[in-house]
């Protein structure tokens, strides 16, 4: 049997990321036998330290990570084709930023600091900014590099909101508030794992109901009404599912910077398309942060470093190699 | 030119209102009369003037020359790039400047003041130099878009540094949280007056910028047969407005938009002319921080916004409105 190429580059991630994820449960600060932490990742209970060192506190977070990684991966890819441009991307575009003043709003009003109350906050944030971008970049149709523009703009709104509310929040909760802004997945539990994973079960198979009618739209929007897509309903429908995607993964772990763009560029770079390619993105998204998540925990251990720092730290000198290349910024 | 003496006449007017308001209005209101006695005819008793000339008059100084410093490294570059969209902040500059600071405060344990401004100035030139040399150079120099998201992508990688260093030193992140909002009331043991007088040379020296660029503005070749150094003026240019960025983000933190939007305000007054622009400039720098910083102080009473938050707020906003008038192309 011959495989595709999206299919072994969507294998090949997936080792990729089953590897971290192994090695990210069986390696750390205690040392464990590999069976008792593999037990306990998986949420039997061997009696051993491994059920709490693992099973509590290495296990939900490395999931939580990596499910995230999905979830940001997704919104990429999507946001990416509607824009018809590799550099757009929650982060990129606002979306990112609106869902993490909404819930630091809300952690703000509340004093609520759980995912599950964040998440309603998060997604509304997200839904509201991405309504906001498309509204200015709309005319005749979405304007790619006025998305973008008008992204930037309203993710600098939405950012000074969130850094009112860090100079406005009580000293003793600063350094968590902070530490949120950048994307953090330290001291994840399973609550976070639970939320994840639903969110993962809902976003994603709708994202792959979307795929082959967004494949459809990237040959042109005549052809694609000709097939029967109705382009803009389509594209709405894109948009509003990435910031679903996006929000999602805010509130779970605050808005960790650059995966959503970079995940599908490696994925497309190795699929070698142009085009949409869902589920090895959302697999090199996962795979991206368990490493960057290990990275974080590990290398300067025992001091934490968050995660946002490793993705941007990846992240933006790709971005910036993008920008030097300046493929698809002709418009 | 009676038109470009009113909008002089304006400027400067505007840029008194708000100095007279920046000294009354706050937490404690303080009438205009009781303003000018504290400086005429000073009573050491009165906590109205107490308050004036300890606290207030120090903001506002900041306050004027933050915004002089910040709005006119923006005309500079905006003339420089003939990008309507360049601004230190939105170039990373600021950004560069803070992590320095940081950098240079929390980890390296400086506490005297004069290296801090120096590791500013390398930080503002390395932020800049990265942006610039990837946005607005090689193949696709002339799109205003992509500068702005090389500048995106800088200050994105540099603010997830400086966050992850303050994070982890909770004493330097309550010292430095209102600074790093962008904030008018100084940092402790900042020497304001001889940071004021640096921005004033500062801007002396852009102001010599004029004849030069305005060559320049019309055409390497052009300003060559003018008797112009093209690669002269650049680098003049490029020093000025790293310092410039390097002494407001030592003063008030890194502040985005006020260099984005005030050369938008004084072209809208007088047209494409550089030297007005630069001139103008000045006051308007100074009266829109000003401004902000009012308006900061009456909202959110008796708390206050800082004055990062504003003008980010209406910067953004201003960002969204550029956007939307960039031409549209067919989809």
């Amino acid at each position: 049997m011959t495989l595709t190429r999206p299919t072994w580059v969507a294998l090949l991630l997936a080792t990729i990321m089953l590897a971290a994820v192994t090695l990210a449960i069986t390696y750390g600060q205690t040392a464990m036998p590999w069976s008792d932490s593999l037990q306990s990742a998986a949420g039997f209970t061997t009696n051993t330290p491994a059920d709490f060192i693992v099973g509590q506190l290495r296990a939900p977070r490395t999931y939580t990570a990596t499910l995230v990684g999905a979830l940001l991966a997704c919104s990429g890819v999507l946001l990416q084709s509607v824009a018809r441009n590799p550099l757009a991307s929650p982060d990129i575009l606002g979306v990112t930023q609106g869902a993490a003043a909404a819930a630091v709003a809300s952690i703000w009003a509340f004093g609520n600091t759980s995912s599950l109350a964040l998440a309603p906050a998060a997604v509304a944030g997200a839904l509201l900014t991405s309504a906001l971008i498309v509204g200015v970049g709309w005319s005749r149709g979405i304007q790619p590099m006025r998305l973008i523009v008008a992204g930037i703009g309203i993710g600098f709104v939405a950012s000074s909101i969130t850094t009112y509310l860090l100079t406005a929040i009580p000293e003793h909760l600063a350094p968590q508030a902070y530490l949120w802004t950048i994307g953090s997945t330290n001291a994840r539990v399973w609550e976070h794992v639970a939320i994840a994973a639903a969110a993962v079960a809902v976003t994603i198979p709708l994202a792959l109901w979307l795929e082959r009618r967004l494949r459809v739209l990237e040959m042109g929007d005549d052809l694609a009404s000709g097939l029967g897509v109705r382009p803009v309903r389509l594209r709405l429908a894109a948009i509003a599912l990435g910031a679903l995607a996006a929000g999602l993964a805010a509130a779970l772990t605050g808005p960790i910077g650059f995966v959503a763009l970079v995940a599908p560029a490696i994925a497309r770079r190795l699929v070698r398309t142009e085009g949409i390619a869902l589920v090895p993105s959302i697999v090199a998204g996962a795979a991206l942060t368990a490493v960057a998540d290990l990275l974080a925990r590990e290398l300067f251990s025992p001091t934490q470093v968050p995660i946002g720092l490793f993705t941007a730290a990846i992240g933006a000198p790709y971005l910036l190699y993008l920008l030097h290349r300046a493929r698809g910024l002709r418009s | 030119m009676p038109r470009l003496a009113f909008a002089a006449l304006a400027a400067i007017a505007l840029a008194l209102v708000a100095v007279v308001a920046s000294l009354a209005v706050g937490a404690q209101q303080i009438p205009a009369h009781d303003v000018w006695a504290a400086f005429v005819d000073y009573d050491a008793v009165n906590p109205s003037h107490q308050i004036v000339r300890e606290l207030r008059v120090d903001r506002t100084v900041i306050g004027v020359a933050a915004g002089a410093a910040l709005a006119v490294a923006g005309a500079l570059t905006q003339s420089l790039t003939r990008n309507p969209l360049a601004d230190p902040g939105l170039l990373g500059l600021n950004a560069g400047a803070a992590l320095a600071i940081v950098l240079g405060t929390v980890v390296g344990g400086i506490a005297s003041f004069a290296p801090q401004v120096l590791l500013a100035f390398v930080g503002a030139a390395g932020a800049g130099l990265v942006a610039y040399g990837v946005g607005a150079t090689g193949a696709g120099a002339a799109a205003p878009a992509r500068l702005v998201l090389a500048g995106a992508a800088v200050t994105a990688l540099l603010t997830a540094v400086t966050s992850a260093i303050v994070v982890a030193q909770p004493f330097a992140l309550n010292q430095l949280r209102f600074w790093l909002a962008g904030s008018l009331t100084g940092r402790a043991g900042v020497p304001v007056w001889p940071l004021v007088a640096f921005v004033a040379i500062a801007i002396a020296l852009a102001l010599l910028a004029v004849r030069p660029l305005s060559a320049i503005a019309l055409g390497d070749d052009a300003a060559a047969s003018l008797g112009t150094r093209a690669g002269l003026t650049r680098a003049h240019v490029l020093v000025t407005v790293i310092v410039l960025a390097g002494l407001a983000t030592s003063l008030a933190g890194p502040i985005a938009f006020v260099g984005l939007a005030v050369p938008h305000l004084v072209r809208a007054l007088v047209g494409p002319r550089i030297g007005w622009l630069l001139v103008l400039s000045i006051p308007l720098g100074a009266a829109v921080v000003l401004l902000c910083d009012v308006v900061g102080r009456i909202v959110a009473r008796p708390g206050e916004i800082s004055v990062g938050v504003t003008t980010a707020l209406l910067g953004g906003v201003l960002l969204a409105a550029l956007a939307r008038r960039m031409r549209a192309v067919a989809p």
